[in-house]
């Protein structure tokens, strides 16, 4: 009964004074809609990463060329080539897709339309890889792909920037460096990923791309598909040696390529959105202790202000402890109910945010929990001064008090 | 012998200089006594309510509540007892603003720890006895000054305290509301409520059955009729 009656008592002295309970509560109220603001978009963001690589459907890994040094002085690239892309594709250990791909730009030109595009000389397989869906017409086989011959297929928005359409440019001929190849088949959209577009770009056969356009058997780099199941490491170690095999690097030597592990790469960034997250909630946690300085200054103010009360509680009975159970549960209200109103503009914050910027909204409840504890902490933390100075004063010198 | 004090003395350090507010008061009452305490302002009489209240302690001297020494009592039990044996009446009422007339004599309750229905009893049965019953849901602004004071007796009398003390409670009426106030502190007495009354008018005085005047912190005179 005498809990129920001292948070009647604190609700009454934050109402009759609810201005400046509000300004009190202020530091405490963006302190915590900061912290679930920042706390929010980190957690959407991560939700939004982990969205993408799902759409990247089976983990992919990349081999790039890289520099080789003999000696400790760099002996300029050793290339990727086509045969090393075989060799890896005779290997049937892991159920990998082999992807070679080179890639470069030309002049495209369609009836008056001239565009600079990139051209990607690629397997079948490598669409699969990257999980492309087409949109009309067809893909270019394996047969047209050894025969060299001159089809293409265009990404989504290349019709677009040739002044066509995509019906329209079906089964047409298009001009690459002057010379003409038939577009069999255009892709859906795609959307960047962020370092790339693949709806700019341009599709032909590999061996149509390193006989006819580019003149080398060099590639650009090789995706290696894998299923989600597969031992990554394991798979590498493979690459490695097979690659290395074929590039002739003894013992000791060092690789002349590299490979990614793009779902490591997303780990990476999901590992600093984390950090940054943190980061920022921290920095709005320290609001909420300079937030909690002022509700102690304010508790001292009220116990001044109060002092005749505490004489007239404590002439009634009241311990130390009640009085001081008194203000600390004032002050942990107050810091509650500025937790509680943060919470509730920080989500909206973040609502706003995610709308605007065509992100999945997601809050985690613990944060909620977390940042309205937290306040509870502050207030109870910084409570606990001026209540056991209230509870310290002298009953009859405060009944004196005016 | 409810009270029994011994050479009582009472020192303020006030700055450089010592004040003596009480220089040796024996006072010993007895059970259903109704007691007015007189004196010129400054004489010490708040000081020994406070004493005896339980609110304050002495600088010297002993003091025995129902036989019992206060003096090595620690805070704790000093609020239980001023919770339990003592009420308090103010001349300016000191009620909690905010909360209603039943409120503010159910606090002490709350401060005993006594269960919310028997509380709820207990307050109307007090509020009753001040003749306030159809005022409870009142706030103290909703109420006369003379209703204000008449809840403040109803809260210091709703733990049953063997002894009420009351600082000047007319101090802040009208005569006629102070006769009602005086009229209710008599019906109590008469039902064996010991009553200590400090008071500045003679014909408030008068109504009680003892009247002592102390002067500069000492007993000048102790007269029962
Ligand atoms: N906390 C204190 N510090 C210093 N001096 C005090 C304190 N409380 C009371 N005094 C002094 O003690 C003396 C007695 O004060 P007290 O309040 O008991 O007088 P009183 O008889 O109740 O007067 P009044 O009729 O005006 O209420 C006064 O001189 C007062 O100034
Ligand atoms: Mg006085």
């Amino acid at each position: 009964m005498l809990v129920e009656e001292s948070i009647q008592s604190a609700i009454s002295s934050i109402k009759n004074n609810g201005v400046r309970s509000f300004l009190t509560a202020l530091a405490i109220i963006i302190g915590t809609a900061a912290v679930i603001a920042v706390i929010g978009i980190g957690s959407s963001a991560e939700k939004a990463l982990e969205a993408s690589i799902d759409d990247l459907g089976p983990r992919t890994l990349s081999i790039f060329p890289s520099q080789r040094k003999r000696g400790g002085v760099s002996s300029g690239f050793n290339p990727l080539v086509i045969k090393d892309a075989e060799a890896l594709a005779k290997n049937t250990e892991h159920n990998w897709l082999v992807a070679p791909a080179m890639s470069g730009n030309r002049q495209v030109k369609f009836r008056n339309s001239n565009m600079n595009g990139e051209i990607n000389g690629y397997l079948p397989v490598n669409f699969e890889v990257r999980g492309f869906d087409l949109g009309h017409g067809r893909l270019f086989t394996e047969k047209e792909n050894l025969g060299r011959k001159r089809v293409i297929v265009l990404g989504s928005k290349v019709p677009g920037e040739l002044k066509t359409s995509a019906k329209q440019i079906l089964n047409k001929e298009i001009l690459i460096a002057g010379t003409s190849y038939t577009v069999i088949g255009v892709l859906s959209e795609e959307g960047s990923t962020g370092w790339q577009n693949p709806d700019d770009d341009l599709y032909v056969p590999l061996l149509t791309a390193a006989q006819r356009i580019f003149g080398t058997d060099r590639l650009g780099w090789i995706n290696v598909g894998i299923s989600n199941d597969t031992n990554v490491d394991y798979v590498m170690m493979t690459i490695e040696q097979i690659l290395r095999q074929k590039h002739d690097i003894g013992p000791g030597g060092e690789n002349d390529f590299r490979i990614n592990d793009w779902s490591q790469f997303s780990d990476l960034r999901r590992q600093a959105t984390g950090i940054f997250t943190a980061l920022i909630a921290g920095i709005a946690g320290i609001s909420l202790i300079v937030g909690g300085i002022g509700v102690m200054n304010i508790m001292l103010v009220s116990v001044t202000e109060r002092t005749r009360e505490i004489g007239l509680r404590k002439a009634l009975g009241a311990t130390q402890k009640s009085i001081m159970m008194q203000f600390i549960i004032e002050a942990v209200l107050l810091c509650i109910l500025g937790g509680l109103l943060g919470v509730f503009i920080g989500t909206l914050l973040l609502f706003i945010f995610t709308s605007l910027n065509d992100w999945i909204f997601y809050m985690p409840i613990s944060a909620i929990i977390g940042s309205i504890t937290f306040s509870a902490l502050v207030g109870l933390f910084f409570g606990i001064w001026p209540a056991k100075r209230a509870a310290k004063l002298d009953p009859a010198v405060s009944l004196r008090y005016e | 012998m409810i009270i029994k004090t011994e050479n009582l003395v009472k020192e303020y350090e006030a700055g450089s200089q010592t004040v003596k507010a009480l220089s040796g008061i024996d006072l010993s009452v007895e059970k259903g006594e109704f007691i007015s305490i007189m004196g010129p302002s400054g004489s010490g009489k708040t000081t020994l309510m406070n004493i005896i209240g339980c609110l304050d302690t002495p600088t010297r001297g002993t003091y025995h509540l129902n036989g019992k020494s206060v003096s090595d009592l620690s805070e704790d039990e000093l609020a239980n007892i001023r919770n339990k044996e003592i009420g308090f009446v103010f001349q300016s009422f000191h009620l909690l603003a905010r909360n209603s007339a039943l409120d503010n004599v159910m606090l002490p309750l709350r401060y005993a720890g006594s269960n919310k229905s028997e509380a709820l009893i207990r307050s109307n049965e007090a509020l009753d006895q001040v003749g306030l019953s159809d005022r409870s849901t009142h706030t103290p602004a909703e109420l006369s000054g003379g209703q204000q004071q008449r809840v403040a007796i109803a809260r210091a009398l709703v733990n049953k305290p063997s002894i009420l003390f009351a600082d000047e409670p007319t101090g802040n009426l009208d005569s006629k509301t102070g006769e009602d106030v005086m009229n209710i502190f008599k019906e109590l007495n008469s039902n064996g409520q010991t009553i200590i009354l400090i008071t500045h008018e003679d014909s408030i005085a008068k109504q009680s059955n003892r009247i002592i005047t102390i002067m500069d912190g000492l007993i000048k005179s102790d007269i029962k009729d």
